[in-house]
């Protein structure tokens, strides 16, 4: 192959792996702002009913019109302005849980793997536990107990949420146990939590990332099937999840009223998907300095 | 003679396996003096290893425990220290290196930071100072443009470059011991000679005094001063390396050095020792040595030989000499 070729194709390779960076976080970062903006930039209120018209199609098919670009659902209300609240509630139910979630697995997971012994057993019996439970079942108890609201939506899907991270992060840190860098490290004088926070955390950060991101899908969709149930977050506010649901019935006429949060759910995930990738590849001092 | 800064006296090592108690080091006893390297040799196997990992009290837990003995370095007891107060002394006065270059440096940080972590856990000196011992121990290690390289990745040297660098770790801050488990058998064989020839230069110029584990004769003849034969769980010769050559008297020393390949000689028949060592489980009742040893006697069968001193600080544990 000529010189030319190979720095072509290093070229194509470098301006996809920034187009794989630029597009999701802007993807990202636009919903963010739409979030924060909602109130400016919605034609509607989110939860103004007009039975007068309703299920009207988007404006791009027969039927539709301008004024409800995205359509409207059951009750009238705009679909385009209750997806761009609903970011707030998704985007935000799913930062938080992400967050709470990762941190408690992550500490425990590295507990449990690197001392192991008595506290690891304990450790990880309390995570089969929590992986056993139905988590629907106890985040309903929960909304019974201390009544639907956003705290409640994030303590429930938090509450069993660490138990996958705890299992995956206690696995690799029992690997890293074992490695000769951490006996190296022994070797120099340093204390366990030393071990644990500067020589096994950021070794493990690789599969952390992966899970979180493809964990973002998952927690938008427990908060949707939460709300379903009625002890997600009470339904005058909108969340993609809900939205979701409240067109499944209507799905082969109606479509539009579940796709356009649906899509919103996809764009998240799949952003979320690649950022992680990018993040993964930039953490890793093999691939840094390409 | 310059004076001794590692006294191992009765030191019993045990495992707590489910096949039984395993006494993988069974009254080890030697010393190493300032600026010496006292070479420990033995098959696989026979407790070389958990002989450096009980002196640095890393021993893998809760299997492994050091159940008698005394390790006294300069003077201090290290059975007697408390946790934190070992963790002090790792680094500081003892210090190891291990046989994989591969894979004991940690992929994430460079190998500067790696180094200054050592510097930073033991003395408490600004960033700037941190750099200067980072790159003093580098050059101590005869590590090229030490002041670019300290930027560099584990992933980004060979093999032979990244055994300097944990040697540099192992240094940084200037340990009165250091034990060396076979860093020389991942390397090939003309980094190993390299390595060898750096080692006695460090020394020269540190005299720390050097444990060096191996199993490899040419490695002894080159690098000790002494060396103490294992077998089984115990040391079963010590002696000058050259008095240990030109005369072993045990047979287990011997036959190893007779088992080293050599160019010199017509026969081209190596010899090997018939047998394999004892099951560590299940020791034989006399001289460990007994199943295998060509000359062996009655007295072999029924009673363990006890260590002789025959002069010139040559001793032996086998019932011929006695």
């Amino acid at each position: 192959m000529s010189g030319k070729g190979i720095e072509g194709s290093l070229r194509r390779a470098k301006i996809f792996q920034q187009l794989t960076l630029y597009i999701p976080a802007a993807v990202l970062a636009l919903l963010v702002l739409a979030a924060i903006f909602a109130p400016f930039l919605a034609p509607y209120s989110p939860t103004k009913t007009a039975l007068g018209q309703r299920l009207i199609p988007p404006f791009f098919i027969e039927g539709g019109s301008t004024a409800h670009l995205l359509g409207t659902d059951t009750l009238g209300r705009d679909i385009l302005s209750r997806v761009i609240f609903g970011a707030r509630v998704s985007l935000s139910v799913s930062l938080l849980v992400i967050l709470i979630t990762s941190t408690i697995g992550t500490v425990l997971g590295i507990i449990a793997g690197y001392l192991g012994g008595r506290t690891g057993t304990v450790l990880m019996r309390v995570t089969d536990v929590s992986l056993a439970f139905p988590a629907i079942l106890i985040a309903i108890l929960l909304a019974v107990v201390l009544g639907p609201s956003f705290k409640t939506v994030v303590l429930a899907i938090s509450i069993l949420g660490w138990a996958p991270y705890a299992r995956l992060i206690r696995g690799e840190a029992l690997r890293l146990r074992e490695a000769d860098f951490v006996a190296q490290a022994r070797i120099i004088g340093s204390s366990p939590l030393r071990i644990m926070v500067r020589h096994i955390f950021p070794n493990i950060i690789n599969p952390l990332i992966v899970i979180a991101t493809l964990s973002v899908g998952l927690v938008i969709l427990t908060e949707a099937a939460l709300s379903y149930l009625g002890a997600g977050i009470p339904p005058t506010t909108p969340s993609w999840g809900a939205m979701v649901y409240d067109g499944r019935s209507l799905i082969d006429t109606a479509w539009w009223i579940s796709l356009f949060p649906g899509m919103a759910i996809g764009l998240v995930v799949l952003s979320g998907n690649f950022l992680g990738d990018w993040l993964r590849d930039k953490l890793d001092p093999r691939l840094r300095q390409l | 003679m310059s004076k001794i800064i590692l006294q191992v006296e009765g030191l019993h090592t045990v495992f707590f396996t489910r096949q039984g108690v395993v006494k993988a080091v069974d009254g080890v006893s030697f010393y190493v003096r300032e600026g010496e390297t006292f070479g420990i040799v033995g098959e696989s196997g026979c407790g070389k290893t958990v002989t450096g990992l009980s002196i640095l009290r890393l021993l893998p837990e809760p299997a492994g425990r050091i159940v008698g003995g005394k390790i006294i370095l300069d003077g201090k007891n290290l059975l007697e220290l408390s946790k934190k107060e070992m963790r002090e002394y790792r680094g500081s006065m003892i210090s190891m290196i291990l046989q994989d270059p591969m894979t004991s440096l940690n992929p994430v940080y460079t190998i500067g930071d790696q180094i200054a972590e050592s510097v930073r856990l033991h003395q408490n000196l600004k960033d700037d100072a941190v750099e200067k011992e980072v790159i003093s121990a580098l050059r101590l290690l005869k590590i090229p443009a030490p002041e670019m390289r300290l930027h560099d990745y584990p992933f980004q040297m060979s093999g032979g470059m990244r055994q300097r660098v944990v040697g540099a770790i192992a240094m940084s801050c200037h340990p009165r011991l250091l034990i060396a488990d076979e860093p020389t058998t991942a390397l090939d064989a003309t980094i190993q000679a390299q390595y060898i020839a750096l080692f006695k230069d460090v020394q020269r110029q540190t005299n720390v005094a050097i444990v060096f584990i191996t199993h490899d004769f040419g490695v002894v003849a080159q690098m000790c001063h002494r060396v103490g034969v294992m077998y089984a769980g115990k040391i079963v010769e010590t002696a000058t390396t050259r008095e240990l050559f030109k005369a072993p008297r045990h047979p287990y020393t011997s036959a190893l050095i007779n088992s080293v390949p050599r160019l010199d000689r017509k026969d081209n028949r190596l010899y090997s020792i018939e047998g394999q060592p004892p099951s560590m489980t299940d020791l034989p009742r006399g001289c460990r040595f007994f199943p295998r040893c060509s000359v062996a006697r009655d007295v072999c069968r029924e009673q363990e030989p006890g260590e002789v001193d025959i002069g010139g600080e040559h001793s032996v544990s086998c019932w011929r000499v006695s």
